[in-house]
């Protein structure tokens, strides 16, 4: 190799380019440059030395070039386009030639990185993605337009036969897999995500409706982006009143987003009532959720609203009917387990008592069971007093929970004051069975002056001190007492356990019992 | 100034305040499961931190003149047994966790001679402000109750005396965004009607007040479906479809009355009938059937007494007449009282929302904002004259018919968000919410100040009864004059000036 002039840089730029050790282009930009400089040979020499430093042959060999671009030769006359063709012949140039790269039209990718500085094998990877997701896209397009013509009726030749289009279940399936693919490119190669709707050929007719909040608006929530997605498609076909499956799925999606939505449970029942839907099957869904959303309030109503739809069509069928009361009862036992005083799920069970007539021993020894694990349970001993003195088949109808009903047999009395002193037992300062005797006592039309023993148990040497110290094992005994001297005419006696109570026993209360003993005046 | 958490002594504590009056039917000390509680206590609560009392300057100055906590509110009740259930270790539980907050061992702001807590008012103005501007995400859960979150925020503000009226432009657009054109506002944009929120937006409307923000109301609309939403049986549906309770008794009532609306019945109702009833017509009685054998009201006839319906009854009831004749001729009031007063609960000094359930800041307000309309039926229609701690027509202390003392301790030294955060809370373990903030706030207004039924004007319906609502004075007041929150009406729950501007405006305008 000759020794460089390093002294003259113009003598070094004079070599020519061609004589240059070939680089390896590192970059896919370095990769287009070289192209460039491969299909125009003098440009590298016109750029480094100028027109006239150029020898005259490569100066005529790039002007020829020039002229090789798009619409340059019609520029001259008809002579000297001869002549330039056959001097193009002779010097071998390249016939097309590349145009001059612009270094900003490669783009950034999603992390901001200039595409240009891919390596090759990056970029070939970029380019297969990118021809990948065009492809997908051209026949998504095909998908479209055929189910199109499919529903409308029109039909294509095969053969000599005039055959329908059809768009099939697998044509669906596979545009859902090609949605996916083609949502993954996007996310891959520009982090743009597609709604899950939009993934959905089923949903390509609705045009999601987007919530608009007013200016300033108070409150707004910065919805999830799934929950706005789901929301806006909701708006669309609610605004047509749509009941279809699809719709049914949406609301399950909203309500798995936000239970407490009570305009997608009502929805979801017109929608279960338009499609005819097997009502077990619904329940069977609910119970999932239910168990999900344990203080969801609206899954409540929502069963309500499908056992009312579906009893009238099992009525006549007692089976029917019975099996309906266990699969509920269950269910409603397994609720209770996870949250004992849940008050929904005690109002369902009252009105399901009421609706399947389940006034069994069945429904009091479930309840029995649940006060043998609490005995403080106060909603189970509720639902006792209503399943035991609402029955139809001996309470008056409408008789008011507060007052006597003659028609309540006095067995039904008995054993219900007896269960409730067998649980005072058990804990005396439990208030709930207090007041489930004196209600049970006030319903049979007793005295309570009958358990005036009993409660006296409770209270020793009531006012006593000293030696024969008062002694109390329950307030709510004491207050029982009062009630029960008040009735006996013992007013002094009654004054004196009221006092105790707001001076010793119950002294938060201290005002209450103060009005309780003016109220013996 | 070292600063420790209350932790560590909350621990100390409890042991030496178990000291148990009745031996023989008491648990001996704490159980496992207490301590387990205090510590998880001290971890939520680890944004707080306490001044020890031997270094707290307010302790310090305040020292020699501190009153001696009434054990009422440091002890365990008197009688307790033996049998251990679900119930009784949440209870148990729940007192050890309120018991270092009430006797002044958790602290962060100032405490007054009463070993009571200052009112953090301008920290719960914030965190209502706050709950009125863009909210994140994981607020999803309300997206079907904003006007729910108007209201609680908007009523809380006023409670404690915050001007809102720059709120009024603002709420006026959101409201209207979510009124529908067959009546009624729904929960959020396009949700259907229902009763509730509608309560809750009309109330809201009301506090901000103004021309502007009462004719957002479409009222002939509005009208129109409370009619397809009441009742055979007297009561009204929440929604189209929705359920039937009691809330709707009460909402429904508060809305006919506030917007003057027609009581008329149109035809297509699912209550009409040859015999013409109108929207009042079986209310009362819909709401008796739902008094229980406790002596509260539940949701739905048949159901377990429960305070946030008990104050839906009485509510409903004070609408319908005066509360001395309507409380008597539709439920048992003995009873009623007697289970009013059983909500609450020593220690604590809080109400629970039904028997044998736990000690919750917002049944300050569903229960404790029973006693004014307790108060009122038991005294009936007073004189102007007379002095307010006293009443004409019985000699009943009827203003201290529960402990005022005991649900304001539990209000500011439990259910007060003492860290950064405000705002009110259901109990110490719990964080605050707007819903909270409000119902805690109400309480605590109503156990401040006392309420008289001033003069009812008869048996008509739509007449509304005058009270008077004017700081309670009597002793001991265990909290500084400037913690006193704003006086509310007794029965619409907003202030009683925008109550009664909302109603003459629509009382005096001509047509509907
Ligand atoms: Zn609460």
């Amino acid at each position: 190799m000759p020794p460089k002039n390093k002294g003259g840089g113009r003598a070094k730029a004079a070599e020519p380019a061609q004589q240059e050790p070939p680089k390896q282009p590192q970059t896919v930009r370095e990769l287009e440059w070289q192209r460039y400089y491969d299909t125009n040979p003098h440009q590298k020499a016109y750029e480094e030395l100028g027109l006239h430093g150029m020898t005259p042959a490569d100066r005529q060999a790039y002007l020829n070039q020039e002229y090789l671009k798009p619409g340059a030769a019609k520029t001259l006359s008809n002579k000297a386009q001869k002549e330039l063709w056959k001097q193009l012949n002779e010097s071998n140039l390249p016939l097309r030639s590349l145009p001059r790269p612009r270094d900003s039209h490669w783009g950034r990718d999603k992390n901001g990185r200039d595409i240009g500085d891919y390596t090759i094998e990056e970029y070939g990877a970029h380019e297969a993605k990118t021809t990948k997701l065009l492809n997908l896209f051209f026949q998504s397009q095909a998908f479209k337009s055929k189910r199109e013509k499919a529903s409308n009726g029109d039909g294509h030749l095969v053969g000599d036969t005039v055959q329908p289009f059809t768009c099939t279940e697998d044509d669906f399936e596979r545009e859902k897999v090609r949605r996916k693919e083609m949502a993954d490119l996007q996310q891959d190669l520009y982090s743009v995500k597609t709604d899950p709707y939009a993934l959905d050929p089923e949903w390509d007719d609705v045009v999601p409706i987007p919530q608009v909040e007013p200016e300033g608006a108070l409150a707004a929530i910065a919805y999830p982006d799934e929950y706005a997605e789901a929301m806006s498609y909701l708006r669309a076909v609610m605004a047509v009143k749509e009941h279809t499956p699809r719709c049914l799925r949406l609301t399950e999606r909203i309500i798995s987003l936000n239970p407490a939505h009570y305009t997608v449970w009502l929805y979801r029942f017109s929608i279960v009532k338009a499609l005819n839907i097997a009502i077990p099957d619904d329940i069977e869904w609910l119970n999932e959720v239910s168990l999900t959303y344990i203080k969801n309030y609206q899954i409540w109503n929502h069963r309500q609203l499908l056992l009312d739809h579906y009893y009238p069509t099992i009525v006549t069928s007692p089976s029917e009917v019975a099996a309906l009361g266990d699969s509920e009862r269950q269910f409603l036992e397994r609720m209770l387990e996870e949250d004992a005083k849940n008050y929904h799920v005690w109002s369902y069970r009252q009105y399901l008592v009421r609706k399947l007539g389940l006034w069994d021993e069945e429904e009091r020894q479930s309840i029995e069971a649940l006060l043998d694990e609490d005995v403080r349970n106060n909603s189970a001993w509720s639902h006792r007093f209503f399943v035991a003195f609402s029955d139809p088949a001996h309470a008056t109808p409408g008789s008011h929970a507060t007052e006597p009903d003659p028609r309540v047999p006095a067995g039904v009395v008995d054993r219900e004051v007896a269960y409730a002193q067998a649980k005072i037992l058990l804990a005396p300062q439990n208030q709930s069975p207090w007041n489930y005797l004196k209600g049970a006592l006030v319903k049979g039309g007793r005295k309570l002056g009958s358990v005036r023993e009993f409660s006296e148990q409770f209270v020793t040497n009531l006012g006593g001190v000293g030696d024969a110290e008062e002694e109390v094992r329950s307030s709510h005994a004491l207050d029982l007492l009062a009630d029960i001297y008040k009735e006996a005419g013992e007013k002094e006696k009654a004054d004196l356990a009221l006092r105790r109570l707001g001076e010793k026993w119950d002294r938060i209360r201290k005002g209450y019992w103060e009005y309780r003993r003016k109220m013996l005046e | 100034m070292p600063i420790k958490t209350s932790l560590a002594r909350a621990r100390q504590r409890i042991p030496h305040k178990e000291k148990p009056a009745a031996p023989k039917s008491s648990r001996p000390g704490p159980t496992k499961s207490q301590y387990a509680q205090a510590e998880l206590a001290g971890q939520d609560f680890n944004s707080l931190t306490a001044r020890s009392p031997a270094h707290s300057p307010v302790h310090e100055s305040q020292g020699p003149n501190m009153i001696p906590l009434n054990p009422l509110f440091t002890d365990y009740p008197p009688i307790r047994d033996r049998l251990a259930t679900a119930s009784s270790t949440v209870q148990d539980d729940t007192v050890a966790e309120c018991l270092p907050f009430l006797a002044g061992d958790v602290r962060t702001v100032p405490c007054n001679e009463h070993g009571v807590p200052r009112l953090d008012r301008q920290r719960h103005i914030k965190f209502l402000r706050k709950n009125l501007g863009k909210l994140p995400g994981r607020f999803v859960s309300l997206d079907a109750s904003r006007p729910w979150l108007l209201y609680w925020c908007l009523n809380g503000l006023s409670l404690l005396g915050a001007d809102v009226s720059d709120y009024r432009v603002d709420l006026i657009e959101t409201a209207r965004s979510m009124q529908n054109d067959t009546g009624g506002f729904g929960g959020g944009i396009g949700h259907d009607s229902h009763l509730a929120c509608t309560y809750a937006m009309v109330l809201a409307l009301a506090i901000v007040g103004g021309e502007d923000a009462y004719e957002v109301i479409d009222r002939r609309a509005l009208w129109r479906w409370l009619c397809t939403l009441k009742q055979p049986d007297g009561g009204f549906r929440m929604a189209v479809g929705g359920e039937v309770d009691i809330r709707g008794a009460y909402c429904a009532a508060v809305l006919i009355t506030l917007l003057n609306l027609p009581l008329d019945l149109l035809p297509g109702s699912p209550a009409w009938t040859e015999d013409g009833p109108n929207l009042f017509t079986g209310l009362g009685g819909y709401v008796r059937r739902c008094q229980t054998f406790e002596g509260g009201i539940s949701a739905q006839p048949n159901g377990e007494a429960h305070g946030a319906y008990a104050f839906c009854a009485l509510g409903c009831l004070a609408i319908l007449g005066a509360p001395h004749r309507t409380f008597t001729s539709f439920l048992d009031v003995p009873r009623l009282i007697s289970w009013l007063s059983s909500r609450q609960y020593a220690p604590e000094g809080g109400y629970s929302g039904r028997t044998n359930k736990l000690v919750d800041g917002c049944y300050s307000h569903w229960v404790g904002c029973c006693w004014p309309l307790i108060e009122a039926s038991l005294a009936g229609p007073s004189s102007l004259m007379f002095d307010v701690n006293k009443t004409k027509n019985s000699n009943i202390d009827v203003h201290n018919l529960y402990s005022r003392e005991g649900l304001i301790r539990y209000i500011l030294c439990c259910a007060q968000d003492q860290s950064k955060r405000g705002g009110m809370r259901d109990k110490p373990s719990k964080s605050s919410d707007a819903y909270h903030t409000c119902y805690v706030l109400s309480g605590l207004s109503s156990a401040q100040h006392v309420t008289r039924l001033l003069a009812s004007d008869g048996e008509g319906l739509m007449t509304h009864s005058k009270y008077d609502v004017l700081p309670y004075t009597g002793s001991p007041q265990i909290y500084d004059e400037e913690d006193r929150v704003s006086a509310t009406d007794p029965v619409y729950f907003i202030p009683e000036g925008k109550r009664k501007d909302i109603m003459s405006y629509f009382l005096s305008k001509p047509g509907f």
